[in-house]
């Protein structure tokens, strides 16, 4: 009788961290895709990463007003803005040649450093606040437990979003020239498709893919001045863990990162500090190439 | 076309070196040698840029705000206020600091954000031997000869509403905080007044709970552990960013019935704006609130709201205060106001008035012996504000 109550009373403390560790881990994954969309496609270093997503998540903090018209609005203009600032980007690279990842870093991290200097004169530096639509804003009972409905939500639209990022890799046109310029970045030159158009329509939909994250992720990872610096490290090191090469390995490395931040923080607490770069060195020291294969195989 | 050229260029030089001539004649006249009347300088240093820019510039606008009441005299003396960038900590406040102590020589210094900042420059205190009246940022300080400070050490806020959530609070109360020196001394003050009043902590090895600084976003998992460790309240200390994340999630998360406690900082100023809806009912502990009944109180508030958007914080009442403090120690020091004479005259000045209520500095410490207030987030019209709703232990050697 005992025993039965010991079993789910020592699980149940972990239940909402496990819950919060997918919702934070899709997050991580729907901001880093963009990172690892262009480092493994243009192979463009792009530190200006995290400074995108923060575009999108001023924006959020902007024009949300607690309604569900000014998330479509927030997510659209938050998705073109930061969109817009990676063809500014791939204008900026147009000089540097492909692979020279030195040069790219350090033009990148400039962009990064003056960018996000602009976002905090611009918007104050005190975090701004987020107004998530009326009905988000309150928890809901899950397991016997209370768990942000916002959160709740956002597992269903970030998941919807990894599902559609793989449908167009995989069956659209666009996403076969991704996948071919992966592979071969020469013999699709061949063909006649112009590597700068590669370059800016990779910038732009990685651009894009930060914006929509920043936007819906604000209520999670608010806008601040530090926003840009966290979800740059977190998407570095979903590339050390994911490799390179393949949505899986990236969505898989999001949500390792979710879990150890989440669920990891509540098994051991004491070792929180360095829990996440404790599993980036175990993946490094057994696999050097990441958790899985390249974009093409997946 | 090239002859032009050095014509103009000769001309613009005539008529820089005239402009140098006149400023320099100006300056000339502003000598001190007029005596009693004559101007004083004072250095602030604050974060003007960086992670604290939002503390710095309340410190910044604090310090003016007096001066702006006082027709820009402090002990009847025309303020030639230098101020400088004390940036993200002592590797830029200490240079800034030099400029201002060796090249500005002003005779006393004040501001500074960061207790990391304050030990930086406090070297240069020493060698300059001017004083420092600082508003913030306070370090562990062997010799405070030359150090005062008008806001608090960091461990008063929770010795001070230790005994209240003793009384108030049916059961054992879990701490929580930063894992850096600030949040140490913090949670330290309240974890030892609150064993001394006999209360116990739901922490499950009886220690408080660090979070890693700053790296942490995401509270849910420190959440899951207070809720199974049954706790009947929480306290904490979080500043900045953290204190939004940390609050915006409380509301959310399994333990938003449980009772929340913090030093006041949790909700001061631009962070309350951020959290909105989330911070309300939260009880605080600190040494202003702008809704203070005093007359001190009703005309700082009245004149700051003549000038800034919302009310004034806890941060811009230190520097305010800190002004109010070099205003009697010049004016005590006769008609050569050196730093020596002036730091002689701080340690006399007794009791000073103040919109927090009347302190005097410690004879121990050099920092303030005052009353601190409970605070809640309420409704005050159309915004949240803190409240005061009652008055705690008066702190302080």
């Amino acid at each position: 009788m005992i025993a039965v109550a010991a079993g789910p009373n020592r699980i149940d403390p972990y239940v909402i961290p496990a819950l919060d560790g997918v919702a934070y881990g899709l997050l991580v994954f729907v901001a880093a895709a963009g990172l690892v969309f262009c480092f493994g496609v243009a192979n463009i270093l792009n530190l200006a990463h995290g400074m995108l997503y923060a575009i999108g998540g001023y924006t959020a903090a902007a024009l949300l007003d607690g309604g569900w018209a000014s998330l479509a609005l927030a997510l659209g203009v938050g998705v073109l803005a930061a969109a817009a600032a990676g063809v500014l980007l791939a204008g900026l690279l147009t000089p540097v040649a492909t692979g020279n990842h030195l040069t790219q870093a350090l033009l990148t991290f400039g962009v990064a450093l003056a960018g996000g200097s602009l976002l905090v004169a611009g918007f104050g530096p005190d975090d701004p606040q987020v107004l998530v639509p009326a009905a988000l804003d309150g928890s809901v009972a899950v397991a016997g437990h209370r768990y942000a409905a916002y959160r709740l939500v956002f597992i269903v639209v970030a998941a919807a979003l990894a599902a559609g990022l793989y449908l167009t890799v995989r069956r659209t046109r666009a996403g076969m020239l991704v996948r071919a310029a992966v592979d071969d970045p020469e013999m699709v030159a061949c063909l006649g498709v112009s590597p700068t158009r590669i370059r800016v329509g990779v910038l732009a939909a990685g651009g894009a893919l930060a914006g929509a994250a920043g936007v819906l992720g604000a209520p999670i990872i608010g806008p601040g001045a530090d926003t840009a610096d966290t979800v740059l490290l977190l998407s570095l090191v979903v590339v050390v863990l994911g490799g390179l090469g393949s949505m899986g390995g990236t969505l898989l490395a999001a949500l390792a990162i979710g879990e150890i931040q989440t669920l990891g923080v509540a098994l051991l607490p004491s070792a929180a500090p360095f829990l996440l770069f404790a599993a980036m060195a175990a993946v490094l020291a057994v696999r050097a190439r990441g958790l899985a294969p390249r974009w093409a195989a997946a | 076309m090239s002859l032009t050229t050095p014509a103009r260029s000769r001309a613009l030089t005539a008529a820089l070196l005239a402009l140098v001539l006149t400023a320099s004649t100006a300056c000339a006249d502003d000598e001190p040698g007029t005596t009693g009347g004559g101007s004083i300088k004072i250095g602030l240093l604050a974060s003007l840029s960086g992670t604290y820019q939002s503390v710095g510039k309340e410190i910044r606008d604090g310090f003016e705000l007096y001066l702006d009441t006082h027709d820009g005299k402090l002990g009847g003396r025309q303020v030639d206020l230098v101020v400088a960038d004390e940036g993200n900590g002592a590797a830029t406040a200490v240079p800034a600091a030099t400029k201002l102590l060796k090249q500005d020589r002003v005779a006393a210094l004040t501001g500074i954000v960061g207790g990391g900042s304050v030990a930086g420059v406090y070297p240069l205190l020493q060698e300059t031997k001017v004083p420092l009246v600082g508003s913030n940022g306070r370090p562990e300080i062997k010799d405070v000869s030359r150090v005062w400070h008008t806001s608090y050490l960091s461990d008063e806020p929770g010795a001070a509403i230790a005994q209240h959530v003793k009384d108030n609070v049916k059961g054992s109360v879990y701490a929580i905080g930063p894992d850096y020196q600030g949040g140490w001394d913090e949670l330290r003050g309240f974890t030892e007044a609150f064993a001394k009043a006999g209360g116990t902590l739901a922490n499950p090895d009886g220690k408080t709970t660090f979070t890693p600084f700053p790296a942490t976003t995401n509270f849910t998992p420190y959440f899951a552990r207070i809720k199974a460790s049954g706790a009947q309240a929480v306290y904490t200390f979080y500043a900045g960013s953290a204190a939004v994340d940390f609050v915006k999630q409380y509301a959310q998360s399994e333990i938003k019935d449980i009772p929340l406690y913090a030093a006041g900082f949790l909700t001061e100023g631009g962070v309350l704006n951020a959290q909105g809806e989330a911070a309300r009912d939260i009880f605080s502990v600190l040494n202003y609130s702008p809704d203070l009944d005093n007359a001190e109180n009703r005309g700082f508030v009245a004149a700051w709201k003549a000038k800034h958007d919302g009310s004034p914080t806890t941060y811009a009442l230190a520097s305010y205060d800190a002004a109010a403090v070099l205003d009697r120690a010049i004016g005590a020091a006769g008609d050569d106001p050196t730093p020596e004479a002036i730091n002689a005259q701080i340690g006399k000045l007794g009791q000073i008035a103040s919109p927090r209520g009347a302190w005097q500095f410690s004879t121990v410490t050099h920092s303030p012996v005052q009353k601190w207030y409970l605070r809640q987030v309420r409704q005050d019209g159309r915004a949240l504000s803190n409240t005061v709703v009652g008055d705690l232990a008066t702190i302080g050697r």
